[in-house]
């Protein structure tokens, strides 16, 4: 198309020729300088600018978390930027195992729940009985909606006698909503007006008491308590999805970059080490934990509904209380535990020596499931998976097939899998009260 | 006298798919066009030289992806991008965009209502399974359910099993979508109104109905046809054609000749060819006769049959039936070219949804308000105004630094209740939407190199398309699938021997521009090779 118009045009003025002088400035442009943005302004939360400005956005540990990052690998957790592999996957993993990982997980969604309906609200919302959760408590809840369907999962938090918090994975501001008509109750997106950190590992309550928690071993598992970290108030719980020994720390997100660096000054003797996203998901699917969006998709979510699961397809029946008072789906799910369930969500193991990829999951040569999470674990040489399989009775002959890719070149192999009926990497430690202070090992 | 295998009146995108089938089928076309520029309401102009806009269509039409691949059109120069789907200015000063990135969507969907933004996800999932369940029945063709052959009784009993397999929750889901008014669907998702009126006027533009008018919500689908669940989860992207959606019409005018084919322009067909009930070609308006074993008519219905037939000729009654088949001109369109950039002061700078359009402020009551100017016969007071800048995307429609600006007025009646469109009524129209734009955009009148308004007749006059209805026939439900246009027509067969249909007018109509064109094409085919 030609650039050429008969219509004349009056040229703008102020486009003259560039002179020599400007046109090849040997000196740099200062004030431009000057007047681009510092790494902390960049990083700034804005609460005025426009969505599109930022795809992704950035938690208050940032910088504190770039700072550690070795392999400037990121990714994308709801929305924030998260690191993927800060220094190497294995470090992390042995960090995680023998020592101690500490994560930003300010990108869980989280929500204050209060008023003087919080509990009755609750325990209509969740399938458990939310009564029986004590002040400075917190338990593992699953929610489903009025056919039975799991909406999300999470964990909820008692912090006072009527204010909670429920930490999911994925929003759920519109459910909680509609679910509060006709309660006294209010509830609050304060996700980003909460940080949160992951300590986790059998040096993690060492690591938390050379930081100045004292008592912090007499935590049970599922219980939490304030501590006063030289005036920074501290939240922490002991809870984290990955089969260790673990605290989660909620902390104001202004105070998270002081607690992080107390945290690695204190740590360093017990050799804590920054993990990223990729260890989170590699010991959560050894902890054989599904995630939502991931390995089964949210009741809202599911454009097709086979896609959604109810709490016994999951796995999660132990979060389900028939008996002891209504909730959303109590009655769809007392039907539902009569009958066969459509699929189940199983961890897998393959005995195959190094990582490999699939995605169908075959059971005497025809598809049957579908591989939703994929990991390798570094500690016992296998590739671990969650798959959702389509229920059977009887004997289970599963296989995997896989393209495994040598140089160039490509094998096509069957690989036998294995169902495991339980976690493969459980740590003793993480039931014991005390809580270890000096690992023995 | 020539002699073709297949002649196509009209070089719409309808028509002109149809003959691209037809010639890669190894059939000897000819497609006859009346005006100079192929495209039918695609086709674009040159406002002023140099300046390129779509002159009767918003200018972002496209083509399902199986026709494109099938037809190879990219090796003929079509190149597609995709781009934020739109902007919506607000009363008051705000704005509210569609973002296709999931993320960035939902926390525009924040800004207007944090309820909103979790109410999308269970918006899109309905709107996607209604869609999944629409789908499989835009691309095949549709025949009279009532009539008593294998392959309707196959067709009706997978529908059932399919059906049968399925939630119950989600039939009812379903039956809500189709009968619903858009504003009362869209209450049981969100809350704020700058969201609802957004999506609704999506929706319902280029339709008579307003958001309180019943069986609206189905038309919240339209976007969504193409939409694969692997998406991120925002908004569906605008797709836009490189060179406009004439650039389109230019690559299967393209196919066609590859093929063989022939295109005439500047050809206007004004009967056709009749012997024993069967036609047999067609006579242009210099006098000359052509023939052929198969005519489609990309015309509209009631073209077709009522200025290219002698009325006696055709069975009786039918000249009433199709009489009776409601085409209703909707909107109005006004070409604009500018000589800089506009601004929209309400949109932040940078802002890439505005790639995808701009929508003037309205509410659901002004909609509403419209659609009842609309019905009552009166250029509409607060019209529905939809915007596209497609030099933002696509510079190369325009002179470096100039733009075009496509403006489509919605809710603008054919015929008027006290007289007809004259000259001083248009640029009574063109005064008030010259006005509502430069509200939103000051200093856009001194940017105007040129402008161009089309009313409903002025369209019908140049392009034919009856009471200038864009979209061949309204999409009532009674006008759409098996019943669009009758029962007895919906498998683009007509009563006349050898006469077949590809236009908007059948099945699946606007819904899926090209599907008409592929799905005769396919039934020309198989004919011509049965008759050897």
């Amino acid at each position: 198309m030609s650039g050429e118009s008969d219509i004349p045009f009056v040229e703008e003025t102020g486009h003259e020729e560039p002179d020599e002088t400007s046109g090849f400035r040997e000196q740099p442009d200062f004030e431009r300088l000057e007047a681009s943005p510092t790494v902390d302004e960049l990083f700034a939360p804005a609460s005025d600018e426009p969505p599109f400005s930022r795809c992704v956005l950035t938690t208050s540990l940032h910088l504190s978390v770039a700072a550690e990052s070795r392999t400037n690998r990121w990714t994308d957790w709801n929305g924030y930027t998260t690191p993927e592999i800060l220094t190497t996957i294995d470090d992390e993993y042995r960090a995680l195992r023998q020592a101690a990982a500490l994560s930003d997980i300010s990108p869980m969604v989280k929500y204050r729940i209060s008023g003087r309906d919080a509990a009755s609200y609750l325990d209509r919302l969740v399938a458990d009985n939310v009564m029986r959760l004590s002040v400075d408590e917190v338990m593992p809840v699953v929610f489903c909606e009025d056919r039975g369907f799991v909406v999300g999962d999470g964990h909820l938090f008692r912090l006072g006698e009527s204010e909670y918090r429920l930490v999911t994975e994925e929003t759920h501001l519109a459910w909680l909503l509609d679910s509060a008509l006709g309660f006294q109750v209010h509830v609050e997106d304060v996700g980003a007006a909460l940080a949160a950190l992951s300590l986790q590992g059998p040096h993690a309550a060492a690591v938390l008491n050379a930081a100045g928690f004292y008592d912090i071993e007499t935590i049970r598992p599922y219980a939490a308590r304030w501590f006063d970290l030289g005036g920074i108030p501290v939240y922490a719980s002991r809870t984290g999805a990955t089969g260790e020994l673990g605290y989660e720390l909620w902390v104001d997100p202004e105070d998270a970059p002081m607690l992080w660096a107390r945290l690695f000054d204190k740590g360093a003797e017990f050799g804590l080490a920054a993990t990223g996203y990729a260890v989170r998901e590699l010991a959560r699917i050894e902890a054989g934990i599904p995630r939502v969006g991931c390995d089964y998709l949210g009741a809202f979510a599911a454009v097709d509904l086979a896609d959604a699961s109810t709490p016994f397809e999951l796995g999660l029946a132990s979060l389900v209380d028939l008996e002891s008072g209504h909730f959303t789906g109590r009655d769809a799910l007392r039907r539902l535990k009569q009958r066969e369930p459509r699929h189940l969500v199983v961890s897998m193991a393959l005995d195959f020596p190094e990582p490999v990829q699939f995605c169908a999951v075959e059971r005497e040569g025809a598809i049957d499931g579908t591989a939703t999470s994929i990991g390798f674990s570094p500690a016992l040489g296998l590739n671990l998976a969650l798959a959702r399989l389509r229920y059977r009775t009887g004997p289970v002959a599963l296989s995997v097939e896989v393209d495994f890719r040598e140089g160039l070149s490509v094998r096509r192999l069957k690989i036998p899998a294995r169902l495991l009926t339980e976690a493969v990497i459980g740590s003793p430690m993480r039931h014991a009260v005390p809580a270890p202070l000096l690992a023995e090992f | 006298m020539e002699r073709h295998d297949a002649i196509i009146i009209g070089g719409g995108l309808n028509g002109l798919t149809a003959a691209a089938y037809l010639a890669r089928s190894g059939a000897r076309v000819l497609l006859l066009e009346r005006n100079a520029a192929l495209g039918g309401a695609d086709a674009s102009y040159e406002i002023v030289p140099g300046f390129n806009i779509s002159r009767y269509n918003l200018g972002a039409s496209t083509l399902p992806a199986r026709i494109v691949s099938e037809l190879d059109l990219a090796s003929h120069g079509l190149r597609f991008i995709r781009v934020d789907g739109g902007v919506s200015l607000l009363d008051g000063g705000g704005y509210i965009a569609s973002y296709r990135d999931g993320a960035v969507h939902r926390r525009e969907l924040a800004r207007h209502s944090l309820k909103d933004a979790d109410g999308w996800t269970r918006f899109r999932r309905d709107i996607l399974r209604g869609a999944q369940q629409l789908r499989p029945l835009l691309a095949g063709p549709m025949s009279d359910p009532t009539r008593r052959s294998f392959s309707t009784l196959r067709r009706l009993l997978k529908t059932a099993s399919r059906w049968g397999a399925r939630d119950v929750g989600e039939l009812h889901e379903l039956t809500r979508l189709w009968t619903l008014p858009c504003a009362d669907f869209l209450d049981d998702y969100f809350s704020s109104d700058a969201v609802k009126t957004r999506l609704a006027a999506d929706a319902l533009a280029g339709t008579s109905l307003g958001p309180r008018a019943p069986t609206g919500a189905r038309h919240l689908l339209g976007a969504f046809i193409d939409e694969t669940m692997g998406a991120s989860g925002g908004a569906p992207a605008r797709v836009l054609a490189i060179g406009g959606s004439s650039a389109i019409a230019r690559a299967l005018g393209a196919v066609i000749e590859a093929h063989g084919g022939t295109i005439r322009t500047e050809a206007e067909v004004t009967d056709v060819l009749l012997r024993e009930g069967s036609a047999r070609g067609v006579v242009l308006a210099n006098g000359e006769e052509i023939q052929a074993r198969a005519i489609l008519s990309d015309l509209d219905l009631k073209r077709t049959f009522l200025a290219l037939f002698p009325w006696s000729a055709l069975p009786e009654g039918f000249v009433e039936r199709v009489g009776r088949f409601s085409m209703r001109g909707l909107s109005a369109k006004i070409n604009i070219a500018l000589d800089s950039a506009p601004e929209f002061p309400a949109v932040p700078a940078g802002c890439p949804a505005l790639l995808g359009g701009l929508r003037l402020a309205t509410s659901l009551d002004e909609m509403d308000r419209a659609s009842d100017d609309w019905r009552d016969g009166i250029p509409p007071r607060v019209p529905l105004i939809d915007m596209l800048i497609p030099t933002l995307a696509d510079p190369s429609l325009a002179p470096h630094g100039r733009h075009v600006l496509s403006v489509a007025v919605h809710y603008v009646p054919e015929t008027l209740h006290d007289g007809v469109w004259t000259g001083e009524r248009r640029d009574e129209l063109t005064d008030l939407v010259v006005a509502r734009i430069a509200e939103a955009s000051p200093g856009i009148r001194d940017r105007i190199v040129a402008l161009e308004t089309l009313t409903p007749p002025d369209i019908e006059s140049e392009v034919g398309m009856t009471s200038g209805d864009l979209s061949h026939g309204e999409t009532t439900l009674d006008q759409m699938f098996f019943n669009r246009p009758s029962p007895a027509l919906s498998g683009y067969e007509t009563p006349i021997r050898n006469l077949y249909l590809c236009s908007q007018s059948v099945h699946p109509g606007p819904l899926g521009i090209g599907h008409a064109g592929a799905n005769a094409a396919a039934l020309v085919a198989a004919s011509l090779r049965r008759r050897g």
